[in-house]
């Protein structure tokens, strides 16, 4: 006769819909994997290590974090590895393994763990980590084409698209696939895309957040300019689809509801816009991100929910 | 107001093995132990002594002075063995014998009608077990122009309102009548969840008829019966903080209560049994069980062929909002409509992770909370700032339905917090 083991009396709810943390990292992770694929085949071995040296350095800064401050081990939670990968790929081939060995223990240490680890970061690791190499080290925004592409320049299709120079821009199918100048896991767009896809499916993200960033890009530019193909290469260029798909969408650090994070992403694309245009930088998607990310507590409050039948005080 | 058209719901497993299970009469139960705070509201009075012989339906405790209570009756025939004011026990001559002076109560007035279902001992079935007659005071006061008859049953597993539907729609149609006549709604609508298509089928041919009646198809998402939610799905009304349903001109009625009514007003029988779904995955047959209020879980679990595996979680109620029993000995009360007992397996308690600040709690609650920033606040070291933002969170509103939870990625207590916070602020009211 069964029933005489003490019974397990825990708060409703007893069901669950089977989610974890940890599955939803790897969700990422596996989104992330096309356009790292086609970072190694673009540019070569070199970007292989890169990614290795960046995930590994990610996971033992974590532990041996983890060790000092006597916390339990938080490696498995996957997110140690997406911000190493993230950061790898928002870097250009030939940053000097050591640097990215320093900009991803900045990454994990100081943007994450000091602040109390996994949901307590304010900001995304991955994008401080890339902006504070930008700043630290030169040779983060220093681009080599792709060896298996011949172009007339080493710059990127942004710098490019900075000085007027159309007829020097790769072609929309190079830039689709990726051939051309710029980080590790930026330039292939159908990689990209095809992340998006695969984090939509699994719900880890809805579909038009990241559009919202696109989208806007892609409007301001094509007001401003009047030329639809300028604004297209704008978007498929400098990092706006990987920044959009995966960094504008972590949800640590950006607002709690659906419409706060679009909003988050609307605002995103406005400063990208700006700090293209007007700025010296000839890119601003890390920027604008991390600009965002500092916002996000004002734009939570502005975008707060209305209960239903609440008093609504909380906006 | 921004609150979106649709009300955001989850998609939960129905897990209604037991739907087209005609309910069938437990065995009288050697003995019964019936609670007297079984409802909403002050706790029954005892009205019997140890020694004394009872039958069925005859009153064993009187309402508790105050608020709102409710009478209690005794579900068996036989001696009362122990009484105290938590419970009394009756030890059943297991004979069932009614109470030979039970007789339909006069019903031609409202005060009649209020004073029946005060008498009847009925409280709301689909959980909140708030005495009938606190309900339908209502009506001296408000202008009642709908009747929502609640036969969403969202919880999985529970079917014990399907079974009314199907089993005894004729008590519905009685119910309606004396609702029509007392308390004057033009309208009674009857809301169903579309994975109920027998009961759907039944009361539309069965109400085909009369025009103010409308079998109302409702979609099949957790927590379609809840009352906030059936109030927008069905009317397209929205019930604001502390204000009462009745003065919208619409009231809530679970289905079964309301054919439990019909039966008191017919019979003059008060509420002494509950038919209860039993089922889960550590139950070997798994039934719909009419059991007398008292029969401890332990017998019901028995009568359904006992365990197949070692049970880790048993649940009253059902797995979204129900209660996981410490005893099997704990007794059915009026409003239980589900026993849940699910094995060891299924029962493993995931270790929470940290917040992913992901707002999946956030999309899923169906009132449009903040359950992600009432944990939050609880961390709050000032009570005085932690009251504020909890007040206005909203956090009150809360109905505990548990979609937050059920989509919680990292596994956090939502519910439980949520809970601990309510309990917070009533405590700073006084």
């Amino acid at each position: 006769m069964y029933g005489n083991t003490e019974l397990i009396t825990v708060s409703s709810p007893h069901f669950h819909d089977g989610s974890s943390g940890q599955r939803i990292m790897l969700d990422v992770i596996i989104a992330l994997l096309p356009a790292a694929i086609a970072g190694v085949v673009i540019f070569g071995m070199k970007a292989l290590l890169l990614i290795v040296v960046c995930v590994a350095t990610a996971i033992v800064s974590e532990s041996l974090f983890d060790v000092i401050v006597r916390k339990k081990n938080t490696v498995k939670d996957l997110s140690a590895i997406v911000t190493g990968l993230l950061l790898a790929m928002n870097l250009g081939v030939d940053v000097a393994l050591w640097e990215a060995v320093v900009g991803t223990v900045f990454a994990i240490v100081f943007v994450k763990c000091i602040f109390g680890g996994l949901g307590k970061n304010f900001a995304n690791p991955a994008i401080t980590g890339r902006v504070f190499m930008i700043i630290a080290f030169g040779s983060v925004t220093t681009f080599t084409n792709p060896s298996c592409v011949d172009l007339v320049s080493g710059a990127t299709p942004l710098a490019e698209l900075a000085q007027g120079a159309m007829d020097r821009l790769p072609s929309i199918g190079q830039m689709l696939l990726g051939l051309h100048g710029g980080t590790i896991g930026e330039t292939c767009i159908v990689a990209l895309a095809a992340g998006w896809i695969y984090m939509s499916v699994r719900k880890v993200i809805k579909w038009y957040v990241p559009l919202s960033f696109i989208a806007t890009v892609f409007v301001l530019f094509l007001v401003f300019t009047g030329s639809p193909v300028y604004a297209f290469y704008e978007i498929l260029s400098g990092g706006l689809f990987l920044g959009a798909i995966f960094m504008a969408t972590d949800y640590v650090t950006t607002p709690i509801t659906v419409s706060g994070k679009v909003v988050f992403c609307i605002c995103a694309g406005v400063i990208t816009f700006i700090i293209r245009k007007f700025c010296a930088l000839p890119e601003g998607v890390s920027f604008s991100i991390l600009i965002m990310n500092i916002l996000t507590p004002y734009v939570e409050k502005l975008t707060h929910n209305v209960p239903l039948g609440g008093t609504g005080n909380g906006k | 107001m921004l609150f979106k058209k649709k009300i955001s719901a989850v998609h939960v497993p129905h897990c209604k093995s037991t739907q087209d299970m005609h309910s069938v009469r437990i065995a009288p139960p050697e003995s019964v132990t019936i609670p007297m705070s079984m409802h909403s509201g002050v706790p029954a009075v005892p009205v019997v002594a140890a020694g004394d012989h009872v039958f069925i339906g005859q009153l064993i405790a009187k309402e508790g002075e105050g608020r709102v209570s409710s009478p209690i009756h005794a579900s068996v025939s036989g001696t009362v063995t122990a009484v105290s004011d938590k419970s009394v026990s009756i030890k059943s001559d297991g004979k069932m014998e009614k109470d030979p002076s039970l007789k339909a109560p006069k019903l031609e007035t409202l005060d009649d009608f209020l004073d029946g279902c005060r008498r009847s001992g009925i409280v709301g079935l689909g959980g909140a077990a708030y005495p009938l007659h606190g309900k339908w005071e209502a009506v001296r006061k408000n202008r009642i122009e709908t009747v929502l008859i609640n036969g969403a049953e969202c919880e999985p597993y529970c079917t014990a309102d399907n079974r009314t539907m199907v089993e005894n729609a004729d008590d519905i149609r009685k119910g309606i009548s004396i609702l029509q006549k007392f308390v004057g709604a033009k309208e009674y609508v009857i809301g169903i969840e579309a994975n109920k298509p027998e009961a759907i089928a039944h009361l539309t041919e069965y109400f085909k008829d009369d025009s103010s009646v409308i079998v109302k198809t409702l979609e099949s998402v957790y927590p379609q019966g809840a009352k906030q939610v059936l109030l927008w799905n069905a009317t397209g009304k929205v019930v604001a903080a502390g204000q009462r349903l009745a003065s919208l001109g619409v009231i809530i009625t679970n289905v079964t209560t309301l054919a439990k009514m019909a039966q008191y007003f017919e019979t003059g029988m008060p509420l002494v049994d509950k038919c209860v779904s039993v089922d889960g995955s550590a139950v070997k047959e798994p039934k719909n069980v009419v059991a007398p209020i008292g029969t401890s879980f332990r017998e019901l679990i028995e009568f359904c062929g006992g365990f197949k595996c070692e049970p880790g979680r048993v649940i009253e109620g059902g797995p979204m909002m129900g209660r996981a029993i410490a005893s099997l000995d704990e007794p059915v009360v009026k409003a239980t409509n589900g026993l849940v007992a699910m094995s060891r397996e299924d029962s493993v308690v995931v270790e929470p992770t940290a917040c992913l600040h992901c707002g999946k709690c956030v999309e899923a609650c169906p009132l449009n909370l903040n359950p992600v920033a009432y944990s939050k606040a609880l961390d709050i070291e000032d009570e005085d700032k932690r009251e504020a933002i909890l007040r206005k969170e909203d956090v009150p509103q809360c109905m505990e339905c548990g979609c937050c939870a059920y989509v919680c990625p990292a596994h956090r207590p939502l519910v439980e917090n949520n809970r601990k916070a309510k309990k917070f602020l009533r405590g700073r009211k006084k």
